[in-house]
């Protein structure tokens, strides 16, 4: 058996507040053999961060009570054990300086929504496919 | 919304998501853009279900809640929460092709609630006449569905 920093995780952590939201990307992880965890708003995500740091990718709601996303990925940037974790940012906010507050905060990946349900597909295929991946605006 | 601000062609100055040609008199088919949620279809699930329909399900369950805590929010003049609980309907909507309902958020998102009152109570109408409307065809759709 793989030493647990050589194994890579085959789950994935997914927090929107949004049960349509959360469906839909659950359903597109579990197409793509992984694991879903599934969080209902910021304050679920953090204390679910706390604990267990096993995920391949995080995908994230911007706007969230009591958590937002970009309180998650400053705290998940400034973890040691949750660095390694690719986000991905999902928002239905049309401004483009959320993005940048997004990358400079330490996403991956960012979607602004609405999406099809093809590039959401894709987005989560590239945050999934390659750990190395750095700062996409699918 | 009333029918003079249908034929008014009030929303016009909103930015579409996906245009609707203004003075046109909106049916219940323009309420929801079918081909986005049929779009849904190539990310069915291997097990059987229908995925279009869970999110019909989702949808009709969670809006209803998220348009009592705009309205709450508005009566007690909570704007910031108003403004928040819309932006999450928004999304939502926008993205099952729920159009028009998305459109009235994007509206009541931008309007200075402190200001217009009368416009939010205009605006929270219209939400509801949008949701009605796209209800109708969410439900149609979803029995089609399962025949």
């Amino acid at each position: 058996m793989l030493p647990d920093r050589l194994r890579v995780s085959e789950r994935v952590l997914i927090a929107d507040d949004d049960p349509v939201m959360r469906h839909l990307i659950t359903t597109i992880i579990k197409q793509q053999k992984y694991e879903a965890v599934v969080a209902e708003d910021g304050r679920a995500a953090y204390r679910i961060l706390q604990s267990d740091s096993d995920f391949k990718a995080a995908i994230l709601d911007m706007t969230m009570p009591f958590l937002e996303g970009l309180d998650l990925i400053r705290y998940m940037r400034t973890e040691k054990r949750l660095m390694r974790i690719s986000i991905m940012m999902i928002t239905a906010e049309q401004d483009i300086k959320l993005m940048a507050s997004s990358f400079s905060a330490g996403a991956t990946a960012f979607l602004p929504k609405p999406f099809t349900p093809e590039r959401l597909q894709s987005a989560i295929r590239m945050l999934l496919g390659n750990r190395h991946l750095r700062r996409i605006a699918a | 919304m009333s029918f003079e601000q249908i034929i008014n062609g009030e929303n016009q100055e909103t930015p579409p998501l996906a245009p609707v040609p203004a003075r046109v008199i909106r049916t219940t088919s323009d309420a929801v853009d079918m081909e986005l949620l049929k779009a849904f279809e190539e990310l069915q699930s291997d097990d059987g279900s229908d995925l279009i329909v869970e999110l019909i399900d989702l949808y009709l369950k969670d809006a209803p809640q998220r348009m009592l805590a705009i309205r709450e929010a508005a009566l007690e003049n909570e704007w910031g929460l108003l403004k928040r609980a819309v932006h999450n309907l928004k999304g939502s909507s926008a993205n099952l092709g729920v159009r028009l309902v998305a459109e009235t958020c994007i509206k009541l998102e931008r309007i200075e609630c402190e200001h217009s009152t009368e416009g939010v109570r205009k605006l929270l109408q219209q939400m509801d006449d949008e949701f009605a409307r796209a209800s109708e065809v969410l439900l149609s759709e979803r029995q089609r569905r399962l025949q």
